[in-house]
């Protein structure tokens, strides 16, 4: 029927469910570049592996997989001493520069005290300071104390370097906190440090966990302060033991990649694990 | 509890935020500060919990100096406008903490923290984070922990601003009964004359820092101390209107109104500011005698009655009561009756009531 009224094909069926809007080509090349972007990101870990797994002749002139490398890397590295070392100096340096990070945060954020943005500024300014450019005055210095022949050495310049940031996003966090928080805290008895303890502390703990995984993935990584501050090789992290593997007149990659994948691990099992504190700690404070 | 001449200065020769604030509140009272932002309405109580210094003057409850004591000595509870829950604990942890931080012995703790749920009705909800709560029940939570400590004075910032309407009204007169059946003296801030109204035994009027009035809502309501009390108390607001003394009465939008003797002292013609409440003024038909004639402008409905927004001639605009339902149609010609008993009289220059 083709007439004045419309018949009931024309008009429009009852609502059931929002409609989805399709645009398959939007989707589809999200989907492609996403594929894209994780071969490049995969790409090395898969030559990585597939690397460790070859001998040196095998991996120079074609040739099948084997264990040959990890053996190699077992009788050269001492990399179980090495893990656990990088450990120590991880966590004693990060453990110094969340005690730090968070007492001078809480009180750039929330105490009123002269003096208090010059400070603040000269402390930011902090981290704008390439290293490379303090490490041997640094390093002179810490010779001088005869501290490069324990963690202490290299423990303080981490915790030193990595100080100036992590109170930056204190900061940044605990304004964020509201006052009337702390002030009820003021009301039901408590002192002000004991505010800091009790309410501001368990209350940051997004901040704090940020902080962790940046600084371990930092610090685990590094090279120069390592190779630098750790004389005694019994005290070396797994970046300078890797590091001293390449060394050598002839550098066996295959080894040295089975070494990185050793060093890498730990590193990835700490981002993983922590991964959701850090888009929260890094997004915390902006909205309710 | 009193204020003896308290005064707040932020910054020197600046306006004081509290200037010279004397107010006594009798045991068991509860009495709202009421004002715009920025009256010092909130100062006011922040002095009194300790967390703002006191400047000038004493502050004291019972016979207690407090002025200088650190909030945990003034045996005060405080009730914040964001309620200020502590996030990583639970309720019932929340509601226990200041007696936890007072070392009071555990069963003692959890006794009270029970019987302030069971108040509260906060029962179900002891071991959920304040996240996991609705707005109501947070605010319930912030009362709970100021009631928990038994204090001498309840300190409340406008406990019910960030509640949606409807809740709001309900949570007013449950504050309200429970203050009185706990009968802790109680000293309320709120922007909204509504509240003031409803829930204080009296009413303290606060601006730009100055205490204006304090008394019973109702005489503040019908007896305003000045124009700005008149036409910050009630809603629709006071039409507050410009008139001149005349022989035999008050000159206002035209027409000479008879007024008791003592306002209109003979002889004098000075500048008056005559406040009437919408309901003092009756609509009538335009052109009758000892009538205004006024234009409607707009017409609000509330149902059981409405109010009439006109404009008389001049462009002073006004606000009528109109009982019932039957309202004039906006752009209608009307005539506006004044009662010469809901006539208030304000000094044209200090705004004093005379």
């Amino acid at each position: 029927m083709s007439g004045v009224l419309p018949t009931l094909d024309d008009l429009p069926g009852p609502v059931t469910e929002p409609r989805k809007i399709r645009r398959p080509f939007a989707g589809s090349a999200l989907f492609i570049a996403m594929i894209v972007i994780g071969v490049v990101m995969l790409y090395p870990f898969y030559f990585m592996i597939d690397t460790s797994l070859r001998s040196e002749s095998s991996f120079l002139n074609g040739g099948g997989h084997s264990l040959d490398s990890w053996r190699a890397l077992d009788s050269t590295l001492p990399w179980g001493q090495q893990l656990i070392n990088s450990t120590i100096v991880c966590l004693l340096s990060i453990g110094i520069i969340l005690v730090c990070s968070s007492m001078a945060g809480f009180a750039f954020a929330k105490l009123r005290y002269p003096g208090a943005s010059g400070v603040f500024v000269a402390i930011i300014a902090a981290i704008l300071i390439p290293v490379q450019s303090i490490v041997i005055p640094a390093y002179v210095d810490i010779a001088h104390w005869h501290l490069l022949t324990s963690y202490t050495g290299a423990v303080l310049m981490y915790s030193a370097i990595g100080t100036p940031f992590a109170t930056f996003l204190m900061t940044v966090y605990y304004r964020s906190l509201p006052d009337e928080v702390l002030e009820a805290g003021v009301i039901d008895g408590l002192s002000y440090p004991m505010i800091f303890l009790r309410i501001a502390l368990p209350m940051s703990v997004p901040a704090l966990a940020t902080i962790f995984v940046l600084q371990f993935i930092q610090i685990w990584d590094d090279l120069l302060i390592g190779l630098l501050f750790l004389q005694n090789t019994s005290e070396r992290t797994i970046t300078v033991g890797l590091g001293a593997l390449a060394a050598g007149r002839t550098t066996d990659i295959p080894v040295l990649m089975a070494g990185s994948l050793v060093s890498a691990l730990p590193a990835i099992v700490v981002f993983l694990i922590f991964q959701r504190f850090l888009v929260n700690g890094l997004t915390a404070g902006i909205g309710r | 509890m009193r204020f003896e001449y308290a005064s707040r200065i932020y910054a020197a020769g600046h306006r004081p935020a509290v200037d010279r604030l004397s107010l006594e509140i009798a045991d068991g009272e509860l009495c709202v500060l009421v004002g715009p932002s920025g009256s010092g309405k909130s100062t006011a109580l922040r002095m009194l919990a300790g967390l703002e210094p006191v400047d000038g003057g004493k502050i004291y409850i019972g016979e207690r100096d407090v002025t200088d004591l650190a909030p945990k000595r003034r045996d005060i509870a405080m009730v914040f406008q964001s309620y200020a829950l502590y996030p990583h604990m639970t309720v019932a942890q929340n509601l226990g903490f200041a007696l936890r931080v007072k070392r009071m012995p555990r069963d003692e703790v959890k006794r009270r923290v029970e019987e302030a749920a069971r108040l509260l009705e906060l029962e179900p909800f002891l071991k959920r984070r304040p996240r996991a709560l609705s707005g109501g029940q947070r605010q319930r939570v912030a009362m709970g922990r100021a009631i928990v400590r038994e204090p001498q004075v309840f300190c409340m910032d406008e406990p019910l601003s960030n509640l949606d309407a409807k809740l709001r009204v309900s949570t007013r007169t449950q504050i309200a009964s429970l203050q009185r059946r706990l009968g802790v003296t109680t000293v309320y801030v709120t922007h909204d004359q509504v509240e003031a109204m409803t829930m204080g035994d009296r009413v303290a009027v606060l601006h730009e820092g100055v205490l204006q009035q304090v008394d019973r809502p109702l005489d503040i309501y019908d007896r305003p101390c000045n124009v700005f009390v008149a036409g910050f108390m009630g809603s629709p607001a006071m039409n507050l209107l410009p008139g001149r003394r005349v022989t035999d009465g008050l000159e206002v939008l035209g027409s000479v109104v008879p007024v008791p003797r003592e306002l209109g002292a003979p002889g004098t013609s000075g500048a008056v500011t005559a406040g009437v409440r919408p309901e003092g003024l009756q609509l009538d038909d335009p052109g009758r005698p000892g009538t205004i004639p006024a234009t409607v402008e707009f017409v609000e409905e509330l149902g059981s009655d409405g109010f009439v927004y006109g404009t008389v001639e001049g462009g002073q605009r006004i606000t009528i009561r109109s009982p019932g339902r039957r309202h004039p149609s906006i752009g209608s010609q009307v005539g506006v009756r004044l009662d010469p008993a809901q006539l208030h009289v304000f000094d044209g220059e200090s705004g004093e009531r005379l």
